[in-house]
Parts: C-alpha cells; structure tokens; sequence
C-alpha cells in the first residue's frame, strides 16, 4: 500500500507535465504508467513520426532539389531503412529519458504497472513484479486514446497495422493501402511516399482533412499529395481485406461499386477513441459519455470531485499540447488555485507536404458564431524571400478578421514551416489582435515570418509584395468602434 | 462483496468510537456517502463508503471503538458490479437498477426571489445533512437587497449535500443543495433506466451512474468561463479569476471594449468579499463595486470578547453605508421649525383616521411636504451616474423611510407616493412597518427609492447627521416635537417646535440651495394651508 496527495495515471504529455507541476507544487505524486514514459506522443506518435518526416524531407530535397542548385550526388542516395528507425528510435528515446529525469529530479514517485480503479479512493496497479494499491487525495487521469480499428481489418502491427505499427516497418514497403485521409494518414503516407513506397488512400469524404483544417489548405496538399503520386480514393468505404500470395486485397466500395487494390502493408488511420472504457472508469462511477470521453467540468474535474481527467480521455481536440496545458491547469486547481480552461484557441498543425497549421476559427466557425462581416485575404509564400530561397513556395498565410473590429478571429497557414509559424497567430488570437497590431510589428527580413506581417497588410487591404488595389484614402487606420 | 475499512481519520489518529450508523443493512449506497460517524479525540468525522453498493453487514454497535483500517461494513457491490459485467445487468436489471434508483439524488435550485432579483445572500440554513424535508418545507434563508426570503424544496428528501456557506452569495437557478430522492422522485427515471439497461448492453452501466452522481458542470465554476468572444489577454483573464471577477460580465474600457488590467482591478472591491478561493457558483454582489480595506482586528483579550459573522441585514447594511460615505461628500443643515398648527390639524383628523381603520402619523404629511418641495427643487430627487458623469433626474416620487428593526436598519418604499393621499400611505406605512419589524418585506419594496425620510425624533436626539441612502442625493430627518416659549408680537406664547436636518450630496446640491430648500419646505410644515395650495 502506498499513499500519495495526488496520483497521474498515465505519463503522456498530459501526465508528465501534471505530475511535475503537481510535485512542483509540493504535493506528493506519483505518475503510473504500463509502456513508456511519454506516452503515445513521445514513443508512437508525434515525436516518431516528426523523425521519420525530416529525414525523408531531406532525402525528397536531395533527389529533387540538389540537382537545380548544382549539387549533384553521384550515385543516387541509398536509403537504409534499419539504420533510419533505430535513430528514430533513438530520438524517441532520447526524449522519454528525458521526461524520466524530470520526473525524478522533481521527486515524482513513477510506478510501472497497470492502473485501475478499485475504489474512488485507490488504484490497483499490476505489473510484472505483483499487484499493488497506491491511495491518494487526488487522481487525475490521462489515459489517452487509441486508434480506433474497423471491421475486417484487425490491426496485426505488422501488415494490417495502425500508426503504432507503420512508424516500426524496418524496410520499405512496395504498397501501402492508408485507409483514411485524416491527419495521421496523411503525414505517414507523405513520407512513406518519399522512401518509394506506392501509396493508396482510401478516404470516406470527399476531401482530405475535411472538416478538420481550411478547405483551401487541404487543397495544397492534396495537389502536392497527388504530383508527388500518392493515389487518392475519395468517397471511398473499406469493405474488408483478403490475404494474398503476394500480399493482401483490399474491397473499397466507391459509389456502390466495388474496386480491390493490391497492397503489400495495410494502414489505417480512421482517427483515436479515447481510452474511456479502460481503468474500470465506469466501474467507480466516473461518468463517460457515449463516445468514452470522460465527462468533465472547465476545470477537467469529473462527476466526482477529487478525480480529474485531461487529454484525449476528457474530449476533442485530441492533442498533445492541449492535454499539458490542462495537466498544469489542474495541478493548480487542485492546490487550490482558481483555474479554468478558457483558451480562446489550441492551435493544429499538421506535417503533411507542404505543413498545415492554423490558430482560432475557420471562415465557417465564424460564421456560426455570428461573425457575418469578415475580412479575409491570403499571402502566398512564392511572393516570400525566404521561401523562394529555400526552394519552399507552395502554400499561403490566411487570415480572417472581424470587419468591425479588424481582431483577428482565425490564421491558417499552409507551407513550410507552417508549424512553427502558427505560434505567432495563437498568441495574437489569445491577446485579442487586431490586424495592424500583426502588420505594425517589425518582422525579420527574411524569414518566413514576415508573411504573417503581409498577410495582415494583405488583409487590410495593403500588401507590399503583392498588388493589391490602389488606396484611395484608405490608408488612415480604420475607425474602429468601441 | 466488498469490504468497508475505517479510512485515516487524521494525523496520528488511531481509533475512533462510532457515533452513529447512517446508513442500514439493505440501504444503497453511492461512492462517497457518508456512512457513519466517528468521533476521534476532537472531532466528528464522517466516513464515507469508498465503492456504491448495497449495505450487508454493520460490522460495530454505536459505543463502540473502532482501530483504523477494520472493516466497518461489508457492501455488495452494486455499480461495480453492474459495470463489470454490463451484459448480466441488461438481462437481469431489477437488483442493481432498482438499489441506484433509491440513492438518485435531486437538485434544490434557488428560485426567483423577485422581479429583477438575480442572486442573494445565504444568511443560513435552516436545515441539517441528514434531514429528512417535506415539500415546501423552508431550508434556508436568503437575504437579497434587503430583505430574507425563506426558499422551500419543491421535493421531499433527505439533505444530502449543502452546496454554499453562510455568506456566500448565490444566483437564482443555482442548485443550492442536493436531496437524497424518495421514492416517488426516483420512481419516474426507475422506468427510464430500465428501458436503457435493456435496450443497450454497454451503455447500461454508466446510465446506471448517471441516475445517481450529480454532474459538475461549468455552472459550479465562479467566476465562470470567459467566453471567447470576450476580449481579453490571457494573464488578464487569469488575473480577473483570481480576483474573482466575472470578466464576462465587466465592461470594456479599451479599444473595441477589451477588459484591460485596470478595469479588472477596478471591478474587483464589491466581489472579493465573497469569491475568495475555489468557491462553487458564489457571484459577486450586485452592488455597485468599490475596492475598500479590509483591515483584520487582532483580539488582545479574546477570551471576553464574542465573534459571530458579519452577515445578512448587517453586513449589507455595512456594505452600503461604507460605499455612500465613500462616495458622497455629505452635508447637513439643520433647524428648527414652528408646528403648531401641523399638530393641531393632525390631532383633528386622528378620529377620522381611526373611522377609516388607520392611524395618522406625522410622517405621512411631511411626506408630501418633501413632495411638494423637491417638485421645486428637482435635483434632490436625483441620482449621480458615475460611470456616465451624468445626472438623472426622476420625475417620479418614490419615498423611502428608515425603520429600525430587531434585525437592523431597512428602508421600506412608498412607490409613487405624489398620487396616493395622506390616508392610503398612512396605511401603506403601518403595513410596510409592521412586516419590516417580523423581516417579511418582498424585496421589492425596499427597492426604487428617490429619497429618503429618517424619522429618528420618534425615538430620541435634537439632531443627527444621517447618511445618504446610495444612489439618491439626499435624506431628510425629522425629529422630536417640543414645546417652546417664543415671543409673539410682544408676548411669551407657547409654540410646538420640531427640528428637521436636510442632509445633501455636495456634488449636486451647494449650501445654499439646501438652505432655501429647507425655507420652502418649512414653508410648508409651518402653515399646512400652503401645503394644501399645492395638492392635486
């Protein structure tokens, strides 16, 4: 029996980070978690792939851009695919050795095991060495989510596998079937894509990413996607698979009619359910509803008051920064500190080909939330010094103001470095900015960066490295009520 | 089966002698309710069962000692039952379904408590945990604006959970305590769950929970979520939640009306009192806010000096007068004047006041005395807008008048007292008064005063200086009846005098304008026959 102020289950990015505030804040923690630390982010997902996309974005520029910039490689480049995952590995493990440390260096008890609810006062934990109970005051859970499997195709992580199994393949598939073009699919097919690997996705939608990102950044992708030869199946539902001689079969019903592709690996990346229905949640009474998402309150406290729940258990998004922003809120709250999640956004990045990343709301959203007079406009990464020197010119920064106000209700960006770029349009979304204040602040030259700048300028009607229509007397600030 | 241990009752505690049983065998129980009470060296503690189930075994007789971590009782488990095996309960529902629907708990909501009145104060409860309440039996007394209002349950059930402390202050529609059902309350979702256990194998455990846990909701989170529409940094928001100042609710005073730092400080006074920490759904008061000091008192001889909680009547009592003295700068004049012929008159008429079942005061005709002169004088039947740098002029005339009462100062309300006579506002001041006394005003009628009577003479003093009754500009006092000798053209007579002080806001009223405002008015009181000229 061990006793603690305040028990994590669960060591992702959510865990982690509320175990560290939590002994930050002097209480008594411990963290329980059954694989490895980290999480899903840090071992099998953001982390993992995020290696396995720069390394073959470098190997996409060297055979495709080296040659126009006179670097010629003699030979071609030899891919080798066990060496690539095992720094792959390494990366990972590099950074969930890290989160040891911290956890360590904080004085976080971390317990190896496998957590469930006995009462809403103790956990069983059972690990390799026996069965142990940890009491505490408090639980916050962040157990996570899983990749949801679909009939016919139960993941096997070696041919029929979900992202857990495709970011592990030691040697290069010849054919991969990516059943679903959300987020996840995308990125592992772009890159399986560029280690040669034929790519087939098969999408129930019409559109990739639809109803997740800017339709006019999916867009981007989806014309660079199919140059680069990735085959697309829109409207497209998996029926079910058959093993082959060489490799398996997939059905896929496209307007009634069904059509079977050949493939070797089998993906599929139909999004994450949350883990609801694990840690005999239910079976205390902690309230889920009926998707498994833990029911809770802007404080991420569940039905019962000393058990929190954050991360991809307790609702949409399912993202990793989201979840720590919640592990460190809740930490506060329960010692005692008046906290509430009121983030006015949680911005998204995706790392496809070009990046996709955006900040507050889409054209859409505003809309429904009553937005009617929107400015919007777009500036295009080619009409970018950086972007053109780095040979990186799809894509554009676009914005959307209140017309009334000129603040800035959403950015989205898609292009390089999409992803680090998306900071800069979250913190002036959180401030409440209007579009001088982006336009006004001096911006490097030159870097990506400045197309945030422009794109405010274009927005307000006024870019420098785009012609937009003559001022007229336009250029005094706008009146702005108040 | 699942065994129930006596859980840690504090540091070093051991033991404990078990007070009383609250709950018996064949009860349901639900996680976290409180089981039974044990005594430990200096307090009483509640212990509640870790698991829901159904109660086997109690393990211990009142009396007796009990070490920690003994079993106290021995429970079937009921919910983790249900849960574990969800397709069982969908075949066989009647055990576990019908023990959760007996512990299905009701909300008690605050109602509306009169037009306009949004929250109130918990003055206290008037029942305990544990209680067994009839329908519209009162369980707690809440003081808006200034008067107790005794709020009933609409249900009959046992207290299970208060919600709020004494002091806090509530919005109306706030679940303000939680009721144990009785079997009728619980008989309708009974059928309701059935349906569901049967219909759907894997949702039947949780529908099961959801009849008996109350879900938290943003509701219960003060102050609560920032809409996003709402701007404001993020470290503005956070500071605003801290001070416990609804942002959402604040106005703007930057560009496109961003809530800025300041504002948020500024709005803090008025709400702090009753926000501190993690309060669940207590909102600042309504009253205009104003950051004052609030210096503590260091008890040098506490052993002969009595702490109870400044709360209710006398804490909003406290709360205005701090807020008018600190926002109107006050004057008063004073004098006397001759009421001979206003008491001969008002002697005159006491039998037919009597024939018509009421009583004449005084107060009555100074009341349209004061009508009739602040119809001359508009600005002090006035109000400032601060927040505006604006004057309001009322032309309407509702008369308020301090009455003292057991539980202290409240100043009932003649509305539009220019179109009632002297003997229907003599009537409406003997109810008025009566029912401020046994503390039954609607708090509507001590609202929407445009100045203020005290009538402090009817119990002693030749002078005071009253305070202004915010937001009005001034308050008129009126005080004893003596006889005075005065020469008359030559002769020592014998007159009736009484002294009246008419206290002012300087910001709208200058001396001088007082002192004719007191000419006019004495006018008035020393010859009822002008009084006359000027009724309608």
């Amino acid at each position: 029996m061990q006793n603690f102020d305040i028990v994590v289950i669960g060591s992702g990015p959510g865990g982690y980070v509320a175990a560290i505030r939590s002994a930050q804040l002097g209480f008594k923690t411990a963290i329980i978690e059954k694989e490895a630390l980290g999480g899903v982010c840090l071992n099998v997902g953001c982390i993992p792939s995020k290696a396995m996309i720069t390394a073959t974005h470098l190997l996409h520029k060297a055979q495709h851009d080296f040659k126009t910039m006179g670097l010629n490689i003699k030979g071609g480049i030899d891919v080798d695919m066990k060496t690539l995952v095992s720094w792959k590995q390494s990366v990972c493990d590099k950074m969930s050795g890290g989160v040891n440390q911290l956890l360590k260096g904080n004085s976080v008890t971390v317990i190896k095991g496998t957590a469930d609810f006995k009462t809403t006062q103790e956990l069983t934990v059972k690990s390799s060495t026996g069965t142990d109970t940890v009491k505490a005051k408090y639980f916050i859970i962040a157990t996570g989510s899983r990749p949801i499997e679909i009939p016919g195709f139960a993941f096997d992580e070696k041919d029929i596998c979900s992202s857990t199994g495709a970011l592990a393949f030691d040697t290069i598939p010849k054919r991969v079937v990516t059943i679903g073009g959300g987020y996840i699919g995308l990125e592992i097919s772009s890159y399986l894509r560029k280690l040669g690997t034929e790519v087939t996705v098969v999408e129930a939608n019409t559109s990739l990413l639809s109803g997740v990102v800017d339709p006019e950044c999916a867009q981007v992708v989806a014309r660079k996607a199919e140059k680069a030869g990735i085959q697309f199946k829109f409207g497209a539902k998996a029926k079910g698979q058959k093993k082959t001689k060489d490799g398996y079969e997939v059905t896929v019903e496209i307007n009634g009619k069904d059509e079977v592709i050949k493939t070797d690996k089998i993906l599929v990346t139909v999004g994450r359910r949350p883990n609801g229905d694990q840690a005999n949640i239910k079976g205390v009474g902690i309230q889920t509803d009926d998707r498994g998402f833990i029911k809770v309150d802007a404080q991420r406290r569940t039905n019962i008051s000393h058990i929190f729940a954050i991360g991809d258990i307790c609702g949409q998004p399912m993202l990793a920064h989201k979840a720590s922003h919640e592990g460190v809120m809740v930490a506060e709250i329960i010692s005692g500190i008046n906290r509430v999640y009121d983030a006015k956004t949680v911005p998204a990045v995706v790392f496809t080909d070009p990046e996709i990343a955006s900040a507050g709301m889409t054209e859409a959203e505003c809309k429904a939330k009553g937005y009617n007079d929107l400015m919007i406009s777009k500036f295009p990464f080619a009409a970018n010094g950086r972007a053109v020197s780095m040979s990186e010119t799809d894509g554009f920064v676009k914005m959307i103001a209140d017309k009334k106000t000129h603040i800035l209700l959403g950015v989205h960006i898609v292009g390089p470095e999409a992803s680090n770029l998306i900071s800069e349009a979250a913190l002036a979304i959180e401030m409440g900015a209007r579009l001088e204040d982006v336009a006004l602040t001096i911006h490097p030259h030159p870097t990506l960066g400045e197309t945030m700048m422009e794109a405010a300028e274009a927005t307000l009607g006024h870019a420098i490295h785009i012609i937009q229509k003559p001022l007229g007397g336009a250029h005094k600030t706008a009146t702005v009520t108040k | 089966m699942t065994d129930i241990k006596l859980p840690e009752l504090g540091e070093g505690v051991t033991e404990g002698e078990l007070v009383k049983w609250l709950v018996k065998p064949g009860d349901t129980v639900k996680a976290d309710q409180t089981v039974a009470e044990i005594m430990t060296d200096k307090a009483t503690v509640e212990v509640p069962t870790p698991v829901a189930g159904t109660v086997k075994e109690l393990l211990f007789k009142p009396g007796q000692i009990i070490k920690v971590e003994s079993v106290i009782v021995k429970l079937e488990s009921g919910a983790a039952a249900t849960a574990s095996a969800t397709t069982t309960t969908a075949h066989k529902p009647s055990t576990p379904v019908a023990a959760t629907q007996s512990t299905a708990t009701v909300d008690v909501k605050l109602p509306e408590l009169g037009e306009g009145v949004t929250e109130g104060e918990l003055v206290k409860w008037t029942v305990n945990i544990g209680d067994t309440v009839k329908a519209d039996q009162t369980v707690a007394e809440i003081m808006t604006d200034k008067a107790t209002v005794e709020v009933p349950t609409p249900v009959a059930g046992v207290v299970k959970e208060f919600k709020f402390k004494k002091g806090d202050v509530i919005k109306v529609e706030s679940v303000i305590l939680t009721l144990s059902g009785s079997a009728s309350t619980a008989a309708q979702p009974q059928a309701h769950t059935n349906g569901h256990a049967a219909k759907s194998t894997t949702s039947a455990a949780p529908t099961l929970m959801m009849a008996s846990t109350t879900a938290t909701t943003a509701a219960g989170i003060f102050p609560p979520v920032a809409d996003s529409k709402v701007l404001a940094t993020p470290a503005t928001r956070r500071l605003a939640r801290e001070m416990g100042v609804d942002i959402n609710g604040l106005p703007g005073s930057g560009l496109a009306g961003r809530v800025t730092r300041e504002d948020v400080l500024s709005a803090k006074g008025g709400s702090a009192s009753v926000t501190k920490g993690t309060g669940t759904g207590a909102v600042s008061a309504g009253t205009p806010t104003m950051n004052f000091p609030k210096p503590a008192y260091n008890s040098t001889n506490a052993a002969l000096e009595e702490r109870v909680d400044l709360v209710g009547i006398r804490k909003k009592i406290a709360q205005n007068m701090q807020m008018s003295k600190a926002v109107i700068p006050h004057f008063t004049l004073m004098d006397e004047v001759d009421v001979t012929q206003l008491v001969a008159i008002r002697d005159s008429v006491k039998d037919f006041a009597e024939k018509n079942g009421t009583k004449i005061t005084y107060l009555p005709i100074v009341m349209k005395a004061l009508i009739a002169t602040i119809k001359e004088f508009p600005m002090f039947n006035a109000s400032i807008d601060d927040a505006n740098s604006q004057i309001v002029y009322k032309k309407y005339f509702n008369i308020g008048f301090a009455a003292d009462t057991p539980n202290g100062l409240v100043v009932p309300v003649i509305k539009n007292a220019d179109q009632k006579t002297i003997l229907e506002i003599s009537k409406e001041i003997l109810d008025l008064s009566k029912r401020a006394r046994d503390g039954k005003l609607k708090p509507d009628e001590m609202k929407g005063s445009t100045i203020t009577i005290t009538n402090i003479g009817s119990v002693g003093g030749m002078y005071a200086t009253p305070i202004i009754n915010h937001p009005e500009v001034a308050i008129l006092g009126m005080y004893k009846i003596q006889d005075k000798p005065v020469i008359k053209d030559g002769q020592l007579a014998a007159i009736k005098v009484m002294n009246y002080t008419i206290t002012a806001d300087h910001r709208l009223i200058d001396g001088a304008v007082a002192a004719n405002f007191l000419k006019s008015f004495f006018a008035k009181i020393q010859n009822p026959g002008v009084l006359m000229m000027g009724l309608t």
